[in-house]
């Protein structure tokens, strides 16, 4: 059955997928509110992950890592601000397109680079806090990550009040709405959603560095996996609310994880079943929140002055 | 010998996509954007575009019926598709590098697509067919694309989907024994053992061969210890790809107790081996299909099942000359040296003599191996 050394290794396990969702969740959060609709974190995660991989193996360095990896997602944003925000095209076809051009690229890169050596890096650094991080079971599983776990937590706790108590946060949620408003008012629409934009590419960036860097301990091609998508459905689920997007990120990896212990305490349950449960979870939430979910008004539109 | 390699034309193609994409995107925004939705068609311009360049529909279909074929015909170039790269110590690398040795040994030029995902074969396999007499269709996904335009070129395929697949002068399948390797490594491992917990890691619960892999290992560990506790997981119901949740997964096999562990991976396989290097205790590692030496930097390797595509590649040449392809699947096994257990320095040698043994015993017939199909009866042999 389930030891505790078992039980730990699954709710650390649990935990530690859902952080790369929720790096890139509370990006794309900020992004949606300004009315930027970011499809293409997909490809700013994979751009993050080789960059945190490949920066971390150069440095040794996980530190030096995640900074590559947030840099080369904001890089990315970019070619979104220039293309969506500053000449208004398609927000969703160039989403797709950086994540085909992303997946395209580094494909390559790892083709010429590492396909001959596939490098890993050794496990990083834990920060365990006293005392909790010896309790039973659950000390180690969640007193006992990665730094940047709790400061993203912490990230998370100061996003919500940012969004809510700040000007900037006033700015963020008005150009999602009402950007003609906000432009009337004086702030600009494109200076606010570039800022909102390039955040979501950190964002993605950095859960893509955390997957690379932490979790998997190597870089492959593709190996975000369609986890940039599952941030988006994430953030629209959160309502806005930075630590539903926590909370939801911590439950699928949490879900994920019970598909493993399901099949190690050797449950009679069909793996289809099993490997069901995570996206089960997901409809669930869907249904019991996401009927109710509030989208902003401008979100995927472009601001063109003077338009209506 | 001309080689040449398509592995890198994923990437740009990728590229060119959203290139594309960019275009429609510009175009989209030609229209009045007085309330333009981000859902306008022009997102779809770029798939028709795609389509577009496959000429499947307008070429006249040949009317040739197979059993012609049977006429038998030189062999002077093979192409080889394969989904990813040939350079995943793996399905791939192994399955091109076969192909290679089987064409070289027979004198043939060969024509190399790796990298070329699963989504559309379709128009690789027409192009390899046109310039190659035989075409090795190396994936599982392919089955149905090669069958269909075998047919329509005349130009016989190896598919992996199904034995069911095969037809005369068209298409035959190549039937793996991977239970045989699987016994031979679950021998090493119960031998191995120090806990006296075996870890089986699969990355896609349908797979047949990692089910074969891991029937084979449950029988043979049993043969040497009827009492060895194993304990199985998947990753996930086709995540070949997912290296963060090979980790995971084998994080959690090793804190169920296993002390050495089949891992049936593909690129998910480099997961496994993180998990494993980065464990508290001494783990061990057997690996399928490639040979992972190379890339073996914390000596974690045991062993691994190998496979050698090259002598029923180019027994498959030689049915093409002959007029015979098709008559019957092809199979690879430890007879025929299609399978194989690689010997590392990590195994002592009364443990490789017993490997030695039962490989014999195996070929003679004598012992009878579980051969699952699904993770799922994996999973009951457990019980």
């Amino acid at each position: 059955m389930l030891s505790e050394q078992l039980l730990t290794a699954l709710i650390f396990g649990g935990l530690a997928a859902g952080m790369p969702l929720v790096l890139a969740g509370l990006g794309e959060l900020v992004s949606q509110r300004a009315g930027v609709l970011n499809i293409g974190v997909e490809g700013m995660m994979i751009m993050g992950a080789y960059g945190g991989f490949v920066a971390t193996l150069a440095t040794g360095s996980a530190g030096m890592g995640f900074l590559a990896g947030g840099l080369m997602g904001a890089a990315v944003s970019l070619i979104m601000v220039v293309l969506c925000v500053r000449m208004g095209l398609d927000q969703i076809v160039v989403g797709i397109a950086i994540t085909l051009g992303a997946e395209g690229l580094t494909s390559l890169l790892h083709a010429v680079q590492f396909s001959d050596t596939y490098p890993r890096i050794g496990r990083t650094i834990v920060l365990s806090i006293p005392w909790l991080s010896d309790l039973p079971v659950v000390g180690r599983a969640l007193f006992g990550h990665h730094p940047i776990v709790y400061l993203t937590l912490l990230a998370a706790i100061f996003g919500t009040w940012a969004l809510q108590r700040t000007r900037t946060g006033l700015a963020i949620r008005a150009v999602g709405e009402r950007p003609e408003a906000v432009d009337a008012a004086g702030v600009s629409v494109v200076s606010t959603r570039t800022l909102a934009a390039m955040t979501a590419g950190v964002g993605g960036g950095l859960g893509g560095a955390f997957l690379a860097i932490v979790n998997a301990g190597n870089f492959i091609p593709f190996m975000t996996g369609g986890r940039g998508f599952i941030a988006i459905v994430l953030a629209m689920l959160a309502r806005g609310r930075p630590l539903w997007v926590v909370v939801g990120a911590f439950l699928y990896g949490l879900s994920v994880s019970l598909a493993t212990a399901l099949q190690l305490v050797g449950v009679p349950i069909r793996t289809e079943v099993v490997f069901s449960i995570p996206f089960a979870l997901v409809l669930i939430m869907l249904v019991l929140f996401g009927r109710n979910a509030y989208l902003p008004s401008a979100l995927a539109l472009p601001y063109h002055r003077g338009e209506r | 010998m001309r080689k040449q390699n398509w592995a890198w034309r994923r990437g740009p193609l990728a590229l060119l996509a959203a290139v594309a994409l960019v275009v429609a995107a510009c175009g989209a925004d030609e229209d009045p954007v007085d309330e333009a939705p981000a859902d306008e068609p022009a997102e779809e311009e770029p798939a028709e575009e795609v389509e577009d360049e496959e000429p499947a529909d307008e070429e006249p279909a040949d009317e040739e019926p197979a059993d012609e074929e049977a006429a038998g015909v030189e062999v002077t170039r093979v192409g080889v598709a394969a989904p990813e790269e040939p350079t995943d110590f793996g399905w791939n690398q192994a399955g091109i590098e076969g192909a290679e040795r089987a064409a070289e040994r027979h004198g043939a030029e060969i024509e190399v697509a790796g990298g070329l995902g699963y989504e559309a074969p379709v128009s690789t396999l027409r192009q390899l067919a046109e310039e190659s007499q035989l075409v090795f269709a190396h994936a599982s996904g392919y089955g149905v694309a090669a069958k269909e335009v075998a047919e329509e070129t005349d130009v016989p395929m190896i598919v992996y989907d199904s034995p069911d697949s095969r037809e005369p002068g068209v298409s035959a399948f190549v039937e793996v024994d991977a239970f045989e390797g699987g016994y031979l490594a679950g021998i090493v491992a119960a031998n191995m053992t120090e806990t006296g917990t075996l870890g089986i890691v699969v990355s896609a619960t349908a797979d047949f061969n990692w089910a074969m892999h891991s029937g084979g290992f449950i029988d043979g560990a049993r043969s040497v210890d009827p009492d060895v506790e194993i304990v199985a997981a998947s990753i996930g119901e086709a995540a070949y790809a997912d290296v963060e949740g090979g980790t995971r997964v084998t994080e959690s096999v090793i804190a169920s107790g296993a002390d050495v562990i089949l891992g049936n991976g593909d690129g998910s396989a480099f997961g496994i081996m993180r998990a494993i290097e980065s464990a508290d205790d001494d783990v061990w590692y057997i690996d399928v299909i490639g040979d992972k030496r190379e890339v073996d930097d914390e000596n974690i390797l045991l062993s691994g099942i190998f496979w050698d595509f090259g002598a029923v590649y180019y027994e498959a040449i030689q049915d093409v000359e002959a007029g015979t392809f098709g008559e019957e699947n092809y199979s690879m096994s430890l007879a025929n040296e299609g399978i194989d257990l690689i010997q590392t320095e990590n195994i002592p040698d009364d443990v490789w003599e017993q490997v030695e043994e039962a490989r014999e015993s195996i070929i003679a017939g004598e012992i009878d191996i579980s051969a699952p199909r699904t993770f799922d009866e994996v999973e009951a042999m457990l019980d």
